[in-house]
């Protein structure tokens, strides 16, 4: 699968992807700010935050801030940089533009900005839950402070990096060579060479 | 015309099933090996002096393209630029990912267990490369640095980690071919 045809392919969607990442970067992060907003705001009682694009970045802003104090930024960069992975992983396929397999990029892409909103709505419940001094000692106790820092953490560490693999891993057209099940021209042509033994 | 319309309903849910079960174990591996790592004992007795060990050494490899830099910790430093190696930065991140991935492949715990030993040093070879053009990178060109560190770079290691599992799986299953073969 990983054969020398396969890896350039993979770096060309690399360049590619990267190119149609940086381009795109800043509608997209407009979209991802508003999707988590809608997302927080509906678990919020009063609905309070507010959440922009700004350049770099993402601004929280809460209702109930004091006017006049600083309002947490947040990188947006490392939030949905692996887009790129995703676009670079379905270019292992052979033909990545024919039969349905546009589709499922396009489907993986669609997984991946839930993933993005999910990651966001946890960093900023991360930054409420542990970075506000006492507004958050007030707010948030210790198992929820471990629970949303803990969850970004490992959005950081591990996770956004594994999501592009695992969305490409369950919408790939699975070839049995990579599940551990020998393939069925191994197979036959191992039954030949015993044959002809 | 594919591979998959050949295949009868019987044997492609059965590799449905081998594909999910192996992404449901990946997933917990994953999730596990992170609670370790990010536990504060591992962190502050393995991970931080392993990442000096990768500061360290990358300082040695500056000094020896004729970057003098000193190291302190996971620091390293020179007149012009200084870059702290952190969680994130030290290949663990990718390491972790190529780890569940192995471990979770169904394939003899004596060849997973090679093929993590190979691979976690070949991403620490890569990391080693990229801490070291990245530190070439803030010294020289500082405008391009924030990019190829956040971007860049961080997309090719686990690029790398992960075309490194599936070079390992697609041999591993060539293996196993070959074993169910003979035995015919």
């Amino acid at each position: 699968m990983v054969d020398r045809r396969a890896a350039l392919r993979v770096l060309l969607a690399f360049v590619a992807a990267l190119v149609v990442w940086s381009t795109f970067s800043r509608p997209y992060e407009r979209l991802v700010a508003r999707s988590t907003e809608a997302v927080l705001r509906a678990f919020e009682r009063p609905a309070v935050t507010r959440l922009e694009a700004v350049d770099p970045g993402f601004r929280v802003e809460r209702r109930d801030f004091p006017p006049g104090s600083p309002r947490p930024g947040l990188p947006a960069a490392d939030l949905h940089f692996n887009f790129v992975l995703l676009a670079s992983l379905f270019a292992l396929d052979r033909k990545p533009w024919e039969g349905g397999r546009v589709a499922r990029l396009l489907l993986a892409g669609a997984v991946l900005f839930l993933v993005h909103v999910v990651a966001l709505a946890l960093q900023v419940q991360s930054v409420y839950a542990t970075a506000l001094g006492p507004w958050s000692e007030a707010r948030y106790g210790p198992f929820a402070r471990n629970v949303w820092a803990g969850g970004f953490h490992f959005y950081q560490i591990a996770g956004r990096f594994a999501a592009p693999f695992a969305i490409w891993w369950a919408l790939r057209r699975g070839d049995s060579a990579d599940e551990g099940e020998p393939s069925r021209r191994a197979r036959r042509g191992g039954r030949r060479k015993k044959k002809r033994n | 015309m594919s591979k998959r319309r050949e295949e009868d309903p019987q044997t492609a849910a059965a590799r449905r099933r081998r594909s999910y079960g192996f992404l449901a174990r990946f997933i917990g591996l994953l999730v596990v090996f992170y609670l370790i790592v990010a536990s504060n004992p591992v962190n502050d007795h393995v991970i931080v002096p392993f990442t000096a060990g990768i500061a360290a050494v990358s300082g040695a490899f500056l000094d020896a393209i004729g970057e003098p830099v000193s190291v302190a910790g996971t620091e390293i430093r020179s007149e012009g630029f200084a870059v702290n190696i952190e969680n994130g930065c030290n290949g663990v991140e990718t390491a972790l990912l190529f780890g569940s991935a192995v471990l979770a492949f169904p394939a003899a715990w004596a060849r997973r267990l090679l093929g993590l030993l190979i691979g976690f040093f070949a991403i620490q070879a890569i990391n080693l490369v990229r801490v070291v053009t990245l530190f070439w990178v803030g010294l020289h060109k500082p405008a391009l640095f924030h990019s190829s560190h956040t971007v860049l770079w961080q997309s090719a290691i686990v690029l790398f980690g992960v075309l490194l599992f599936l070079f390992w799986a697609a041999r591993e299953s060539r293996a196993k071919s070959g074993t169910i073969a003979e035995g015919r």
